[in-house]
């Protein structure tokens, strides 16, 4: 049985502002520490017993505190591939992590009306526990302010393994100290357009950011999005790594809003094509893969924000990726028949125009 | 633009890796990229996306696992000394980039060290410390960490805090020395 009232990301009805913008620039925050249980080996060398063992006692302890209540838990492995594909599209879960099933389980809590935000415990990963949370935009103090709660709950029952002088003890030594990431996805197209990327990547990688990600030159088949997390997780307080990853994110968005403004004063023909081609894909064309929606939404992004384009509503593009993801389509369509891709794809279409065009070309 | 894999089809996706603090562009034509085996093509075959993450998350994989190997090779792996927890040596260690249980970094402390401090430019945790730690081991976290605040405040000439500050450390220190008689 599929719980969908779960797995499906309710459109949010809450009238979107364009704010400050910033949401623009930074689509969301992920934060996360891991955590080991003593007394254990660590995930890579323990058998499938330990593991069970492992998921048991986390799970126990985690439901005897009160706030508990208010998370689903799921055995990974007795999920459906429909649920698992849900779960991979919101980055809860990693395509590695599909792979050894055994002992790995889930803890979730979702904030409405917000669909995007939640918090997750993922148990038997790389680490025994791995606590993130997720929000909109740029949030770096309030997931850490989720994570710090949910690690109280369960502290109260767990000992995590730790040394005074190393911190908290992880299975890679990537992860050890404070065993805290912070990740952003940010969306980057006018440094991508105007050829200075790769100078910005090469300057955050000097001050110790891990930056993942790709882009298509020309083409953008991945909407310009990169993934931007501290490799530094240790010799420092928490509060300096938020504080240090947050200015950085401030300075990602100034040269990514400079970098535009420079492109609307001089725009080349190239750019102006891109950006035109993107328009009239959206208007016209019935069928978007995944890959090419995000592609052409980068750009009329960068139209709208360029001033090119003023027929666009205006939408937030992270929500809009949660709700044309294979998985929300699939689920909130109630298919009778397994669905082709080509239906999927005419239906993200539709969910496109319908958010986006002012004046649609077709009725829906 | 011509694929560099089939050196036939045009180029239409351009890929930029990262790798270990390099940029390396890479083109390529949808056929070649679809026709890396790096997932199971019934699920994921269709979705572009999905399969240039696929295709980015190997390299990452690999390129994350250089950088640590490159580390971890400097270390002297030649000690034949197991742990004695969970019976794992320098070279497992070494082949997988992961430590075999909590009590490794204490079995192989010095390798640690080194390893840590490469990564991460020091090996001293100074973030929080678990809620059940003894009271002792808090007083004296609390200690450290006012001792760094008083070093900021001294670097931006404010003495009066500074002094304040000191005060605090040396009630501490005394709460700390007089717990340890009665103890
Ligand atoms: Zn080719
Ligand atoms: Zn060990």
């Amino acid at each position: 049985m599929i719980e969908n009232s779960l797995f499906k990301i309710k459109e949010n009805k809450k009238v979107i502002q364009e704010k400050d913008g910033l949401n623009k620039v930074i689509l969301t925050t992920r934060s996360r520490i891991a955590r080991n249980l003593g007394g254990y080996r660590f995930n890579t060398f323990n058998t499938n017993e330990e593991k069970k063992r492992i998921l048991d006692t986390v799970k126990d302890s985690f439901l005897k505190s009160a706030g508990s209540k208010n998370y689903s838990f799921y055995n990974i492995s007795r999920l459906s591939k429909l649920q698992r594909l849900f779960l991979l599209e919101r980055h809860i879960l990693s395509h590695e992590m599909l792979n050894r099933l055994c002992g790995k389980g889930l803890f979730i809590k979702f904030f409405s009306p917000d669909p995007d935000d939640y918090i997750s415990i993922l148990i038997n990963e790389e680490d025994h526990l791995r606590i993130q949370s997720t929000r909109a935009g740029l949030n770096i103090a309030k997931t850490y302010e989720d994570i710090v709660k949910v690690e109280k709950m369960l502290e109260k029952n767990l000992s995590f393994s730790y040394e005074k002088e190393f911190g908290y003890l992880t299975s890679s030594p990537t992860n050890i100290g404070t065993a805290l990431k912070v990740s952003v996805i940010a969306h980057l197209p006018a440094l991508v357009l105007s050829g200075k990327i790769e100078d910005f990547i090469k300057r955050l990688i000097k001050i110790k950011l891990n930056i993942r990600g790709l882009f298509g030159e020309g083409s953008d088949v991945v909407g310009n999005l990169f993934q931007i997390a501290n490799q530094v997780s240790t010799g420092k307080y928490e509060k300096d790594i938020l504080d240090e990853m947050n200015a950085i994110c401030y300075n990602i968005i100034e040269e990514e809003k400079k970098a535009a403004r420079e492109l609307k004063e001089n725009m080349p023909l190239i750019v102006q094509d891109s950006i035109s081609r993107a328009y009239g894909m959206l208007k016209y064309a019935k069928m978007f893969s995944f890959g090419e929606s995000l592609e052409l939404l980068s750009m009329i992004e960068l139209g709208v924000e360029t001033k090119m384009l003023d027929n666009i509503r205006f939408f937030d593009f992270y929500q809009l990726i949660s709700l044309f993801g294979e998985s929300n389509i699939i689920i909130g369509e109630n298919f009778k028949a397994e669905p082709d891709i080509d239906e999927i794809d005419a239906i993200r279409a539709g969910i496109i125009r319908k958010r986006i065009l002012k004046k649609p070309a077709y009725k829906e | 633009m011509i694929c560099e894999f089939c050196k036939k089809n045009k180029v239409n996706v351009n890929i930029i890796k990262i790798v270990n603090g390099k940029t390396e562009k890479i083109n390529i034509c949808i056929d070649c990229l679809k026709s890396f085996t790096l997932l199971p093509a019934d699920e994921f075959f269709n979705d572009l996306n999905n399969v240039l993450k696929k295709f980015l998350e190997v390299d990452i994989k690999i390129s994350d696992k250089g950088e640590i190997d490159k580390i971890l090779g400097t270390i002297d792996s030649s000690e034949s000394k197991t742990c004695r927890f969970c019976l794992c040596d320098l070279n497992t260690i070494r082949s997988t980039g992961q430590a075999g249980c909590p009590q490794c970094y204490t079995e192989f402390r010095n390798s640690f060290i080194q390893i840590i401090k490469t990564i991460h430019g020091s090996c001293l945790h100074k973030g929080k410390i678990p809620l059940k730690t003894g009271s002792k081991e808090k007083i004296q976290k609390e200690i450290n960490d006012l001792e760094h605040r008083l070093l900021e405040e001294v670097t931006v000439e404010n003495f009066e805090e500074a002094a304040k500050l000191r005060d605090t450390i040396k009630k501490l220190r005394k709460k700390l020395t007089a717990g340890k008689k009665t103890n």
